[in-house]
């Protein structure tokens, strides 16, 4: 078995050298695209992750090596196996990330990533404390039956997650056509981050934007309608702990509230689903949209 | 990664976030009523501003709407919103009045430079009266 480096390891020196550029640009062009404390929540949030992945990968390789004893091929480390499965990983990533927008509670571990009202590089490495609990990584086992190594599974996810540090920046407007035709770029993510009601639950994809062209989620970034970014019900806090844990809590003051017929709703359902209709889902805000409203956002109603 | 990276990184962290606020990064305000009234229609379902008002360091704004308050305040760079409903829960602070929005890492918004008296006088336009809390 080969020695496969962590790709993600390997890039943190270009990640901190490109936050730091993409500050200057920032300094020159537009100061409000960084904040020093959104910019040091996202940042934390990153290192957070990176321990939290440590502590949980090791579960994960535990259920993959298990899964792979059962494999129906053994394709070993030939050089195709790396091209074949970063297709296919990535692939999965595109339903891994689909189901942790549309189930709430795959959502309250992936919304930390969304949470920042800001589009830039740090918030690229934003990134949740959490992802193992909530369950989307069964998407990939089936890489394991087929019989790609675990190892190289992890050697081509980290190299997918570098490939998406690039695309979180305002500082790129669009790419030759034919990139933007099949590579996820900034001006699809951007898309995906927005909150704006067109833009809402589009391009999932990670590497390659063919996938939400496949699988109809895939929306243009309009220069006419300028994204927004963050969450439907922004946090208005610089909260570490809050921003990695808030829509858990969320859950659980939802199923202990609901009535008991519901409440499974509010963990299996899609974020904003509500089992007395007193709340909105992204589908319900499109909806609303398109039927003439011209605005988008936060849609709680609450008397203080 | 091994505690050696740990440390780096943790330390690039801090200089990044030194370097940012070096640079004066992420500064802005909500500049005038009319940006307020935008803001609120941009950010919130169905919101048709009518009147705004605006704290005098840009920080904050309230703006009356079709039968709700939408509660702006600046967040970083960006501006945050809740969507209240009226009476509000006002409070009149040092430097101006202070508006609770019932979440306690939201807190409470406080618009320097106005009274309770603007803030009464715009939730009369939403058709609602206001509910002073005592400080």
């Amino acid at each position: 078995m080969p020695d496969l480096p962590d790709p993600t390891t390997l890039a943190i020196p270009a990640f901190v050298v490109l936050v730091l550029a993409e500050m200057i640009a920032a300094r020159m062009r537009d100061r409000s695209r960084y904040c020093p404390r959104d910019t040091l929540t996202s940042l934390a949030l990153g290192l957070g992750s990176t321990v939290s992945g440590v502590l949980t990968g090791g579960l994960f390789i535990i259920i993959a090596l298990w899964i792979y004893q059962f494999r129906l091929f053994d394709i070993g480390y030939v050089w195709w196996a790396f091209i074949l499965a970063f297709v296919l990983d990535d692939l999965a990533y595109y339903w891994v990330h689909r189901a942790g927008h549309r189930i709430r509670w795959a959502w309250a571990a992936h919304v930390v990533h969304h949470s920042s009202q800001h589009y830039n590089l740090s918030t690229a490495l934003r990134q949740t404390w959490t992802g193992f609990f909530g369950l989307t990584f069964i998407i990939k086992l089936p890489l394991f039956l087929i019989g790609f190594p675990p190892a190289l599974v992890a050697f081509v996810g980290g190299v997918n997650l570098v490939y998406q540090f690039w695309i979180h920046t305002e500082t790129i407007g669009r790419m030759p056509k034919w990139v933007e035709a099949v590579f996820n770029t900034p001006s699809h993510h951007r898309v995906h981050h927005a909150t704006n009601p067109r833009y809402l639950d589009h391009n999932y994809a990670g590497v390659f934007i063919v996938w939400d062209k496949m699988f109809g989620t895939f929306t243009l970034e309009l220069d006419e309608d300028r994204p927004r970014y963050g969450i439907v019900r922004n946090l208005g806090s610089f909260n570490l702990i809050w921003a990695a844990t808030h829509e858990w809590i969320g859950i659980a003051r939802d199923v202990w509230s609901a009535p008991w017929g519901s409440k499974f709703g509010y963990i299996w359902r899609e974020p904003g689903w509500s089992h007395d209709g007193s709340r909105e889902t992204s589908t319900m805000i499109r909806a609303r949209w398109e039927a003439g409203g011209t605005t988008t956002g936060d849609t709680s109603v609450r008397s203080p | 990664m091994n505690w050696e990276q740990l440390a780096g990184s943790l330390a690039a962290i801090l200089v990044l976030a030194w370097i940012a606020r070096l640079m004066k990064l992420g500064e802005s305000r909500i500049s005038d009523p009319a940006r307020a009234c935008e803001l609120a229609e941009d950010m919130l379902v169905g919101f048709e501003a009518k009147r705004a008002i605006v704290s005098e360091d840009g920080g904050a704004a309230i703006v009356a709407g079709n039968g709700t308050i939408a509660l702006l305040k600046r967040h970083g760079a960006q501006v945050a919103v809740r969507r209240l409903i009226p009476p509000l829960r006002v409070r009149e602070a040092i430097e101006g009045v202070a508006i609770d929005t019932g979440e306690r890492l939201f807190g409470a918004v406080t618009l320097t430079g106005v009274l309770v008296e603007d803030v009464r006088g715009l939730e009369i336009g939403v058709g609602s009266h206001l509910r002073a809390v005592p400080n």
